[in-house]
């Protein structure tokens, strides 16, 4: 039985031509062998987290409603038809203009919306909220986060690249004991001066400091596997436009993905929702790069969209009426999108609590009616087969939403 | 192999937490070792011990030298401080001389219903047509009126009092006819300098050096053109022009973008100071309120703001008290800009003498300032404040706005802006009718308040200590915090001078950032710094970019911000490139680091060494002889280095 500690000695490529790899290694070595990649059956969760509380009604649209045009006289989204209009989904909701891109996932099933999604904690700290929702855990703090306990636990075959945070820093989503690496740039993961990598391997592998060895570990282990994806050239399927840095990180995790190195669950996050004044301009800007990135994403994996599911979300949402600043302020209820092949799209799921003042939460914003741990426990279970309560522990999904056709 | 499992989790678990292994409560009380000291109060004191600091400070002795570090102005500054600063020309600027010399293209200012018609007015001419409007004759008034560029002419019309407007009935009825528009506003932006095409300012021939020629040639062209020439040239040409062209690379920025210029030059200083001043503690106190009231230069003016910003309200009080430097960044236009208070008002209607025009955008408060002066800054988020106090909060301070945000920028009081009515402020009561003393009031309020105190400490012990910080040491920290009226000098002593500063338990406990991890390695070094642009590039690749955060919270200052694999790789390979000498405008020279690595550690990490470093670098790489170079690039990216 190979054990992580022999395959830390030796590169991967010897081991493969050696005969000795770990069974994930081998298949994948298979497969690149055999050319373009069909579906492997693997089941892969990519998580997007919107930072900084998108505007969840202004991304889709409540146009029947007329106290939403109240509420909002200057930033609201015009009916579909007019100038500026948002983009018919149901002839209840519609998406922002900018969004036409997922206009066209919609159409063809594979984007599921959730709306007056969220969590039921009260904070509108930014900070906070965001903590609780990757901790999965709503009011509690913790170490580690449900993306990483979704996650089979540590063996000695895991592949080191299994859990990818794409971007120059780990998530507390993807912290915690079942590993997890954040691949900033996947051309400059490696190290520049190869005399020195193996005495530095060593070094943090006999390091006196628990995390800066299981880290350290982690990174050279990384390093070697992804060494040879990174040596090969690389075109995003024709026609997949990614856009702007989130584009870059999402292209990173397509790119990994198709790779065929064992990536599970992954993770890449948008900054920049955070429209307190002169909305409307910024959140066009945002959803431009937010949506084309997404409908680039599912392009390049083709195919192998069938065993991917995305699924966003944000620490919480906007105020229902917009301040006088042209802005919203920090709210409540939000939008989480899931989409993907094994995905029952094209419907709005939840249930739409209405805009009425004594409907929304503290008379201010869009209130929550389905837990976002409801959708991603659907996803953890349904998609990649694990247990709920181990993912979001203490936590009982109530009913089944239906987002997977396999569920 | 479940038994395994379980404990590969815990260990891991509690390795995640950022605990080390052995580090206790118990081992805050194990006082550290007289020679663990010198490094260790050097490693927090310091952004790292340069050539020569440990024997200085084991000579001076770790007490004596920490009292001096808390007296900065008693400390003889390194000459080569100001030798570096003196060129920045921004750093001595107020903010309209930045404006003024840098002309950057203007924000749109939403010139509408919601903005007093005088402030509007005075953001769309200047002070001297302003003057004119104001007393000038008819004769006057009108030739000014003239002299408006087209673009502003609607709006400047809208905004004329009627005594500006006496004696010009033809004016009269065109400012009725522009305050009608009104209703349909749109955002006036006032670009300044005209683009000038290449094609007039260059030969043919010209152009194409510029395109296709030498570094060289290149320099040779510009350097021959006149410096305004140069200037509208530049401002024309793509980077790739001046490639290879240090010199003319800053003077390129300043014609491109003249904001980045000025935050180039700002973001020099910190890392000169940083790595150069003698008055190191102030320089790490300065890098710690900075991010404690953190403003983002990448949204809108931010850049423009942000010399004063530092120079102004942070610099001259991180060793006075707390309530000054709080007060001086709810002031500053930076933070007023930077959270939006500059555009929070109270509801239209509740503004005395002032009745909405029918169509007219309702303002409103913005609650951004409200809630992080006391989520952020002041209580922290557990500090005990409701949803109604952030919103009293906000409305205490409208009308705490930015005068000419776009030429002038700063502080102005507008009671037009200013919600009168009655707030309470946890429990206060800031009676109704008062003006600019309301923001005042609750300043006061929060910087007195006992979350305060406890939040200020235990943020200041967690930068200082260890990220989780005993309890004992906040208790006292914020004890003295209280009793001397937020003496920040007083603290950071109480803190210093702390049995648990001086611990096992605070040895090596916290992880270099980024910024921590770059300025030491070339302190360690002992390199010379003559152009910090690329390093201070390579401390943004790895996560940390100077005034580049966007979020109100600031930089991480724990372990699990910055402790994984991309980071990791990413100081390895910093260092590698370091020791090497390929960090522009760093020059290295190894002489004085041992060509054997076990001898290379000792000297660059001193006490801090561990047992199993120097064992595998005694061994060597297999055999192979490292270069110098290599060696103190594994010295540096070692995990050893990371620990402070």
């Amino acid at each position: 039985m190979l054990t992580r500690r022999s395959f830390l000695s030796s590169s991967a490529i010897t081991l493969v031509a050696a005969g000795a790899a770990p069974t994930w290694l081998l298949r994948a070595a298979a497969q690149s062998a055999q050319g373009p990649q069909g579906k492997t059956g693997r089941k892969i969760l990519v998580a997007i987290f919107q930072r900084g509380a998108a505007d969840g009604l202004n991304v889709v649209v409540p146009f029947f409603e007329p106290r939403y045009y109240q509420l909002r006289p200057s930033i609201a989204i015009q009916q579909p038809g007019k100038p500026n209009g948002g983009l018919d989904l149901d002839g209840r909701f519609a998406l922002h203009p900018a969004l036409q891109p997922l206009k066209t996932m919609w159409d063809s099933r594979q984007l599921a919306i959730v709306h007056s999604a969220g969590s039921h904690d009260p904070s509108r700290s930014h900070f906070d909220a965001q903590d609780f929702m990757e901790c999965g855990t709503p009011g509690i703090k913790r170490a580690d986060g449900w993306l990483n306990r979704a996650l089979t636990p540590v063996a000695p075959d895991s592949s080191p690249v299994r859990a990818i945070a794409s971007g120059a820093q780990l998530p507390k989503t993807l912290q915690g004991s079942r590993g997890a690496i954040a691949v900033d740039s996947l051309p400059r993961f490696q190290v520049a001066d190869k005399t020195t990598a193996e005495l530095l391997e060593h070094l943090y592998s006999t390091s006196p400091d628990a995390q800066l060895k299981a880290q350290g570990q982690a990174t050279f282990d990384a390093v070697k596997l992804i060494e040879s994806i990174r040596t090969r050239p690389y075109t995003p399927t024709a026609g997949a436009q990614y856009v702007g840095d989130f584009g870059q990180r999402l292209q990173q995790i397509a790119r990994l993905i198709k790779a065929d190195v064992g990536v599970e669950v992954a993770f890449a996050d948008i900054g920049g929702w955070d429209h307190h004044s002169n909305e409307a301009g910024q959140l066009t800007n945002q959803l431009r790069q937010f949506g084309s990135s997404l409908a680039a994403f599912t392009q390049d994996l083709g195919d192998r969209m069938e065993d991917v599911v995305l699924v966003t979300m944000s620490e919480f949402g906007r105020t229902a009426a917009e301040n006088g600043n042209a802005g919203t302020d920090h709210g409540h209820g939000n939008v989480m999108m899931v989409l993907g092949g094994g995905v029952r799209g094209g419907r709005l799921y939840g249930e739409w609590p209405g805009l009425e003042p004594e409907q929304l939460f503290e008379r201010r914003d869009l209130a929550v009616t389905t837990d976002f741990r409801d959708v991603l426990g659907e996803l953890v279970s349904g998609h990649l087969g694990q247990k709920v309560d181990q993912v979001f522990p203490g936590y009982a999904p109530k009913a089944s939403l239906g987002l997977l056709t396999s569920g | 192999m479940r038994r395994r499992r379980f404990a590969l989790g815990v260990a891991a678990l509690v390795a995640a937490a950022g605990s080390l292994a052995g580090a206790s409560t118990g081992q805050f009380d194990q006082k550290l070792s007289k020679d663990r000291q010198v490094l260790h109060v050097l490693n927090r004191l310091t952004f790292g011990p340069r050539p020569g600091d440990v024997d200085r400070v084991r000579g001076l002795g770790v007490e004596k030298w920490i009292r001096q570090q808390l007296q900065p102005q008693l400390i003889a500054e390194n000459p080569l401080v100001d030798a570096r600063l003196r060129p920045l020309a921004t750093l001595q600027l107020a903010t309209w001389q930045i404006f003024e010399t840098f002309q950057p293209p203007l924000q749109p200012v939403l010139a509408n219903a919601t903005v007093s018609p005088q402030l509007r007015l005075a953001q769309l001419v200047s002070a001297e047509q302003l003057q004119k409007l104001s007393t000038g004759t008819a004769e006057e008034r009108l030739a000014t009126i003239g002299s408006i560029a087209p673009q502003n002419l609607g709006p400047v019309l809208a905004s004329l009092t009627p005594k500006m407007l006496e004696g010009l009935p033809d004016l009269q009825k065109l400012a009725e006819k522009a305050r009608q528009a009104e209703t349909n506003r749109q955002p006036v932006v006032v670009r300044s300098g005209t683009m000038v095409s290449l094609n007039s300012l260059l030969t043919p021939e010209q152009r194409r050096v510029t395109q296709q020629g030498t570094v060289d040639e290149r320099r040779a062209l510009l350097k021959s053109l006149d410096a305004e020439q140069r200037k509208q040239v530049l401002r024309m040409l793509p980077p790739a022009a001046v490639a290879g062209l240090p010199e003319l690379q800053r003077e390129a920025l300043a014609a491109r973008q003249p904001p980045m210029f000025v935050n180039q030059e700002l973001i020099d200083s910190r890392m000169y100071r940083a790595l150069y001043s003698n008055r190191q503690l102030e320089e790490v106190l300065v890098d710690f309120w900075l991010n404690h009231f953190n403003v983002f230069n990448g949204k809108g003016q931010g850049r423009m703001l942000l010399t004063s910003y530092e120079r102004d309200a942070i610099r001259p009080h991180v060793f006075g008290r707390f309530r000054d430097l709080l007060l001086a960044t709810a002031r500053h236009p930076a933070m007023l800009f930077y959270l939006d208070n500059w555009q929070s008002q109270a509801p239209r209607d509740e503004i005395p003498g002032q009745p909405a025009p029918a169509n007219a955008r309702r303002p409103g408060l913005n609650e951004n300032y409200g809630r992080e002066l006391m989520e952020l800054h002041t209580l922290g988020v557990d500090g005990g404040y409701t949803q109604d106090d952030v919103i009293a909060v906000a409305r205490a301070f409208t009308g705490w706005t930015i005068y000419d945000v776009n030429r002038i920028a700063e502080f102005q009081f507008n009671p037009a802006f200013h919600d009168r009515k009655e707030k309470i402020v946890l429990g206060h009561s800031i009676p109704a009718g008062g003006g600019e003393q309301d923001g005042i009031q609750v300043i006061d309020i929060l910087a007195r308040h006992p979350s305060t105190a406890r939040f200020i400490s235990r943020k200041l012990a967690q930068r200082f200590v260890a990220d989780a910080p005993p309890p004992s040491l906040v208790d006292r920290m914020a004890a003295t915090f209280t009793a001397t009226n937020g003496d920040l000098r007083a603290v950071v002593d109480t803190m210093l001078t702390s049995r648990e500063f001086l611990s096992e338990g605070a040895w090596q406990a916290k992880l270099k950032s980024p910024l921590e991890m770059v300025l030491s390695s070339v302190r360690v070094l002992g390199a010379d710094v003559t152009d910090p642009t690329a390093l201070a590039q390579r401390i943004a690749d790895l996560g940390q970019p100077l005034y580049g955060k966007a979020e109100p919270t600031g930089y991480s200052t724990t372990r699990d911000a910055w402790s994984n694999s991309a980071g990791f790789l990413g100081r390895i390979n910093f260092a590698g490139a370091l020791a090497a000498g390929q960090i522009e405008g760093v020059k290295v020279d190894l002489a004085h680091v041992p060509g054997n690595g076990e001898a290379a550690a000792r000297r660059l990490l001193g006490t801090a060494v561990s047992p199993e470093t120097l064992k595998l670098l005694e061994n060597g790489a297999k055999g192979t002889a490292l270069s110098p170079a290599s060696i103190a690039a594994v010295v540096l990216a070692s995990p050893d280095f990371q620990r402070r």
